[in-house]
């Protein structure tokens, strides 16, 4: 019993932790299902959005001001690499992933250069920080609103993918490109669309996550890492896939980090190879024709 | 025909060449090579930041050397690579730098990792590797090599600080939070045999691994287990996250922090706030002695667009441990390895020299640098925006020797290391 209230504490924490992980996720998931293309800027991206926040505040926007425009203005970003990635539609995916890449470097060049290499905070508003009591325990409450953010964004992804007619073109758009753009739908205009969209959500995962992981230029590799791992354990494409896959990492680091410390980072790449190993498509991956 | 006017043109330019030959100048141009440092700091990973901190310092002293005329009149060349933080990078430029770019000297090593796969390269070549910044006791202890030269205070210098006042302020029951790597072990080691020859108990010890961004679980273990004090061993970017996040969840104020040693890259920064318990370094902008204020100063004139804006002890390291270096070669007259490592052992350097408060020296057994150890925490009346650390004490450096070192460290013959003169 007493190792049972032990451990509801970690199990929390888990989810809560998951969530966060869902949220990084959920943009990279929206450009692979999409576009297939597996975007390695997606980490600078993040990084990137954590920045143009802090540099928002410096300029004394209002911190809820900032906070909503730092995404606008990294999608722009996304918006230009995604003219840039056009030439390799079509093409061997090898194309995108070194564009890909690239860009990476060269964004976080660009944070270096332009912000330093140093350490950088975001700190958020006095209400939404300090600690409070969780079954005796302390616990830091932005980490609360930061979960109540991650659920938020997710609902709000789903019921725009699910309840809009924009979201039932760019889940046909994932299913058969061909055909949406026989049925008159501008898919040059959709998938710069989708990639805006996936960019803005990896900027706002960064600004949510800035004030708990710190702020350096190298902080996407930090988030591209599991934002991977998620995808390939949901089944690529997949939606709640993705979120049921960050919550189980979530609580797999959560409860290792608290009774196997040692493994906590390698969990989450235990947990992928014990999964694929017995079900290579992910949790909720679809068949493939060689599999049927 | 042929031979003889072959021999006329090697007979003009003999007349030519020879009394060019003794002017300093073209001498010099003939035959005076550069003197190249390999530069093998970090710039990526755990301790990019620190990796820049300390490069900066050695290019402050090569600078001021090569502003004298270099040394045994070469021009010093600094050469860079990026160690990424990663052993097998540290040992592949290493053996580059040596073999394809004729580096004459290593210099620079934050992550013991590191430290320890560069200095097996360069003893197998005979080159003098200056570590510059990496702390682990093992560096002078069973890794050390008759090559490697150690600047920075070890795990076991800190917690001689440390460890004895803290369990008479704060209690007997200690957590100690590793950093999982050699550092973090060896540090936590120490620590944990210094505890309990003093009475004390490690009731736990979390292993976090390197990289390590959510500390939630950590903390949340902590406070299951409720110890008097918490040995923190975590060095880099993890430990600037940790502070963020004890922090946030005001655990800095429920509990006695001990950090075993807070390099300044991994504070600066972060806000006053985020300077917590009680913690070991070697150096602060602001102690009070000869020509530390000379000292900020110049790196301001030098370096005015770097983020830090005042130096903090592993610019300190890089800085001073690249102009020994320099200072031994032009004292020996010669880039001559051997002549160099037997200048270097057992060097007394002055407390003034160095801007502390206590005489260093090499130890011959170990090659580590004693010096003086202090203890600081956060201070609550600063007198500027960076004064963020305030010096409780000064430990003169017998009194912090790692005794363990000199049993463990075996250095290689003279004979059995590589002789060679760059």
């Amino acid at each position: 019993m007493d190792f049972l209230a032990n451990l509801l504490p970690h199990l929390l924490n888990g989810i809560s932790l998951g969530l966060l992980f869902a949220l990084i996720a959920l943009g990279f998931m929206l450009i692979v299902g999409v576009m297939e293309v597996i975007n390695l800027a997606h980490g600078s991206l993040f990084a990137l959005g954590a920045y143009v926040a802090i540099a928002l505040l410096g300029l004394k926007f209002p911190f809820y001001a900032a906070i909503l425009l730092a995404p606008l203005l990294v999608a722009l970003v996304g918006m230009i690499l995604e003219v840039c990635l056009r030439r390799t539609y079509g093409k061997d995916a090898l194309y995108g992933l070194l564009l890909t890449f690239g860009a990476a470097l060269v964004i976080e060049e660009i944070i270096r250069v332009v912000w330093g290499s140093g350490e950088k905070q975001l700190l958020p508003p006095p209400e939404l920080s300090g600690a409070m009591l969780v079954g005796g325990l302390i616990y830091a409450k932005y980490r609360l609103y930061a979960s109540l953010a991650a659920i938020a964004l997710i609902v709000l992804l789903w019921l725009f993918l699910e309840k809009t007619p924009y979201g039932a073109m760019i889940k046909a758009g994932a299913h058969d490109s061909e055909m949406v753009r026989a049925l008159g739908i501008n898919l040059t205009r959709l998938r710069l669309f989708v990639f805006a969209l996936g960019t803005a959500l990896a900027a706002i995962a960064g600004i949510v996550l800035a004030p708990i992981w710190g702020v350096r230029p190298h902080m996407g590799v930090d988030a591209v890492v599991p934002a991977f791992l998620i995808i390939v354990l949901g089944g690529v494409g997949s939606f709640w896939g993705a979120v049921l896959a960050g919550i189980l990492v979530g609580i797999v680091v959560g409860i290792t980090g608290a009774y196997a410390s040692e493994w906590s980072l390698l969990s989450m790449y235990l947990l992928l190879i014990a999964l694929v190993t017995f079900r290579a498509r992910g949790l909720f991956g679809k068949k493939t024709v060689l599999e049927a | 025909m042929k031979r003889r006017k072959l021999l006329q043109m090697l007979a003009a330019g003999a007349a030519f060449y020879g009394p060019w030959k003794v002017h300093h100048a073209w001498a010099q141009a003939g035959q005076k090579k550069p003197l190249v440092i390999g530069l093998t700091m970090d710039a990526s990973g755990q301790y990019g930041a620190s990796g820049m901190d300390e490069r900066l310092g050695a290019m402050l002293a090569i600078r001021e050397f090569n502003e004298k005329g270099g040394v045994l009149g070469r021009r010093i060349e600094a050469l860079h690579m990026d160690t990424e933080t990663t052993p097998a990078t540290g040992s592949r430029v290493a053996e580059r730098m040596i073999t394809r770019n004729d580096a004459a000297f290593l210099i620079g090593a934050v992550h013991s990792g590191v430290a320890n796969a560069i200095s097996q390269v360069a003893q197998k070549y005979g080159t003098v590797f200056f570590n510059t910044n990496s702390s682990s006791p093992t560096e002078s202890g069973r890794d050390c090599h008759r090559v490697k030269f150690v600047w920075d205070g070890n795990g076991t210098n800190f917690n001689h600080a440390i460890v004895k006042n803290a369990m008479r302020v704060s209690g007997k029951n200690w957590l100690l939070l590793t950093n999982d790597y050699v550092w973090g072990h060896n540090t936590s080691k120490s620590t944990r045999a210094l505890v309990e020859a003093n009475g004390g108990k490690v009731v736990e010890e979390l292993m976090v691994p390197q990289n390590t961004r959510d500390f939630s679980s950590f903390l949340l273990k902590i406070q299951q287990i409720k110890p008097n004090v918490i040995a923190t061993a975590v060095g880099g970017d993890d430990i600037k996250a940790l502070r963020q996040q004890v922090v946030q969840t005001k655990l800095d104020r429920a509990y006695a922090w001990i950090n075993n040693q807070q390099d300044w890259p991994d504070v600066y920064g972060l806000g006053p706030d985020a300077v917590f318990g009680v913690f070991g370094t070697t150096w602060y902008y602001r102690l009070d002695l000869p020509g530390v204020k000379e000292f900020v100063a110049k790196y301001q004139k030098t370096f005015p667009g770097v983020q830090i804006k005042v130096p903090g002890n592993v610019f300190l390291n890089g800085y001073l441990a690249t102009r020994e270096l320099l200072r031994v070669v032009e004292e020996a007259g010669t880039t001559n390895n051997l002549a160099v490592i037997k200048k270097l052992e057992g060097r007394k350097m002055s407390a003034r020299e160095r801007m502390q408060h206590h005489d260093a020296w090499i130890d011959p057994a170990t090659h580590q640098v004693q010096q003086t150890i202090y203890m600081a925490s956060y201070n609550a009346k600063p007198a500027e925006a960076d004064d963020i650390f305030k010096i409780l004490a000064n430990v003169p450096p017998q009194e912090v020797v790692d005794q363990d070192a000199p049993k463990a460290c075996k250095l290689e013959t003279y004979e059995s290391t590589p002789s060679y003169e760059a």
